[in-house]
């Protein structure tokens, strides 16, 4: 039986394709944000994303660690349930579709999600709203670092630290160097690659290991991972869609991309995109099913994609996952690291630290704070397994769930309920993270999501109901780009 | 009588340094879950070597089989249905089991799960309603 202790991919080749991408991608960054002047260009592209980069940046920004690592982790943990439930992750995308084309004509010079919130809620909502976002925000960073750090050790036997180093540091290099528009220019072409080389995978694998072997190894050996009535897996299909709407609706790495995209771009490329992006799950996910049939130990569930495809494909196999992934690694890790920055530079940094801050100022404290989340990242990620929530991608993962499918309906209720609530915003956020928190530990990581959105709906729509408070929506325009305390 | 004395103190100082070596090369389970509610978990295990996990279901062991051989200290076991499980360690190169580990499999009642099925949907519903006739009023 084959295990980590058989690396596949021989380890002067992984740090061959390590380098030639890592080149790669730092050059396209340094050539794709040489014209950046402020810290609009860096970090909104200049406002004009044509449908072609705006559909491929979607997809390929939510072709992630999660999607390539964890959708194999959770076939393997919650069987054909966990991999279908997964792909509904792409509900996320097509219904943030109608939400972004209302973003634009709101705040047609926007800049965060952050702003939304602060000149739609007032400051209380708006600060609660950032220990949401930035939460989620640094446990999606530091579950792709990991990934990185896993794929390569999975692959060819390279120290864990060693690998998530490198690729934490190439992302934060290449971010730094172009912004938006280097991230944008990037992830097209890591789209491709990542759409090539997953079609091509699970063709070899039902070629090399056929339906019918994985069918009898699975009733064997892991019987309940083809049961319909498996119950996990009941309780975490609306979970895992709800934290994909969560996800989506509230980041700032969607509406960066909103406020990026040309006028009427939108609501085509977020729909385009998530049609592209549901079968992309199954794909990867499918492949763990295989995990029986080929007698594959599988030391961390995380591990369990590249171990797989490694062993069904060989050399050649190893090498393309190896890129494959290391291309949807990057191409979210990049998004993530510049909208993150945006946010703690626009929110924080501007709309707490320093109001009167120039736009050079602002350009440069972006840089910064690209590096400072690069270093935090690093360190949490150095601690995978040794703390009980960095315990493995999928249980880190949906720890944020709670946080961020509590966000969905203040994001929801203020862009299209006039009378929403302010501080029922806030209180849906805090109780429907406090709940969903609870709900991950008492009951388990495949619920917390689910639970901290229905508490965030019943706060949203009984303090609506209680107290409405109506809102002019010409504010929004009006205010945009005008934090608290900044002159007019 | 004196060479005696120094092989019996070399002998005695050769046993406590070899000690801890041999008990590191027992394989023992690290921590072993003693209950999981969705058939699955992550088993590991402390070893100097290559290593046999034998799965069995039932107390006398009849229908155990090696699910793992090798040099990887630890494997995930997953869709496992409800009932009793238990695991034994040994060196590979070994006659006997060096360590045990029972864990227990108990999943959630299907009433639960389709409690949060039912939950889930009624929450996804509101969404798609909210967005679909979400227009600014007033």
């Amino acid at each position: 039986m084959n295990g980590l202790d058989a690396p596949i991919l021989p380890s002067s080749i992984a740090w061959g394709l390590l380098i030639a991408f890592s080149i790669l991608w730092v050059a396209l960054g340094w050539w794709l944000g040489r014209h950046n002047k402020t810290a609009e260009d860096h970090m909104l592209a200049g406002r004009n994303v044509g449908m072609a980069l705006a559909t491929a940046t979607a997809m390929a920004t939510w072709v992630t660690a999660n999607t390539t690592m964890t959708a194999p982790q959770l076939a393997l943990q919650l069987g054909v349930w966990g991999m279908l439930g997964y792909s509904l992750g792409a509900l996320g995308l097509i219904l943030f579709a109608p939400l972004a084309r209302r973003i634009r004509e709101l705040m047609p010079r926007g800049f965060t999600s952050g702003d939304f919130i602060r000149l739609r809620f007032g400051t209380f909502t708006w600060r609660v709203f950032l220990v949401v976002s930035l939460i989620y925000a640094f446990g999606w960073l530091v579950s792709m670092a990991m990934a990185g750090g896993v794929l390569i050790n999975a692959l060819a036997g390279i120290d864990y630290r060693v690998g998530m180093t490198v690729i934490l540091t190439v992302c934060v290099i290449y971010t730094l160097l172009g912004g938006l528009r280097a991230v944008i220019g990037t992830d097209f072409i890591q789209t491709i690659i990542i759409i090539a080389g997953a079609a091509f995978i699970a063709w070899l694998t039902i070629d090399k290991v056929g339906f019918e072997a994985i069918h009898f190894n699975l009733m064997e050996e892991r019987p309940e991972l083809l049961s319909l009535l498996f119950p996990a897996a009941i309780m975490f299909l609306f979970n895992n869609l709800l934290f994909g709407v969560g996800e989506i609706f509230h980041s700032n790495v969607w509406w960066s991309r909103a406020f990026a995209f040309g006028r009427n771009v939108g609501f085509r490329a977020y729909l385009l995109g998530g049609l592209l992006w549901l079968p992309i799950p199954i794909v990867a996910g499918f492949i763990a099913l295989a995990t029986p049939a080929l007698g594959i130990n599988v030391p961390a569930a995380d591990m369990v994609g590249p171990l797989v495809a490694a062993e069904v494909l060989g050399l050649t196999g190893a090498i393309v996952v190896f890129i494959v992934v290391f291309a949807a690694l990057a191409s979210s890790l990049d998004s993530l690291l510049a909208a993150t920055s945006d946010l703690v530079t626009r929110d924080i940094y501007r709309g707490h630290i320093r109001p009167q801050a120039s736009e050079q100022s602002q350009f440069r404290a972006t840089k910064v704070i690209v590096v400072l989340l690069g270093l935090l990242t690093w360190l949490a990620a150095s601690y995978r397994g040794s703390l009980p929530i960095i315990g493995s991608l999928a249980e880190l993962l949906y720890f944020t769930g709670a946080f961020v499918a509590s966000a969905i309906w203040p994001i929801v209720a203020g862009l299209y309920w006039q009378r929403a609530n302010p501080q029922g915003a806030a209180w849906s956020m805090i109780l429907g993270s406090g709940v969903g928190l609870a709900s991950y530990f008492l009951i388990g990581f495949y619920v917390a999501a689910l639970v901290g959105a229905a508490v965030s709906l019943a706060v949203m729509v009984l303090s609506t109901w209680l107290a409405p408070r109506p809102f002019d929506w010409d504010r929004l325009a009006r205010d945009d780009v005008q934090p608290k305390g900044s002159p007019a | 009588m004196r060479w005696p004395a120094m092989s019996a103190a070399r002998s005695l100082l050769l046993a406590l340094l070899w000690l801890p070596l041999a008990v590191q090369a027992a394989p023992a389970f690290d921590a072993p879950p003693e209950r999981s509610t969705d058939g699955g978990f992550t088993l590991s295990w402390e070893a100097a070597g290559a290593v046999a996990l034998e799965q069995a279901a039932g107390p006398d062991h009849g229908d155990a089989r090696i699910i793992y051989e090798g040099h990887d200290t630890s494997t995930v076991v997953s869709g496992l249905p409800d009932g009793e499980y238990r695991f034994r360690l040994r060196a590979s190169d070994a006659d006997d089991w060096s360590d045990t580990a029972t864990v227990r499999v108990e999943h959630h009642s299907l009433a639960r799960a389709f409690g949060f099925f039912v939950l889930g949907g009624v929450v996804f519903l509101v969404l798609i309603v909210a967005i679909l006739r979400g227009r600014p009023r007033g």
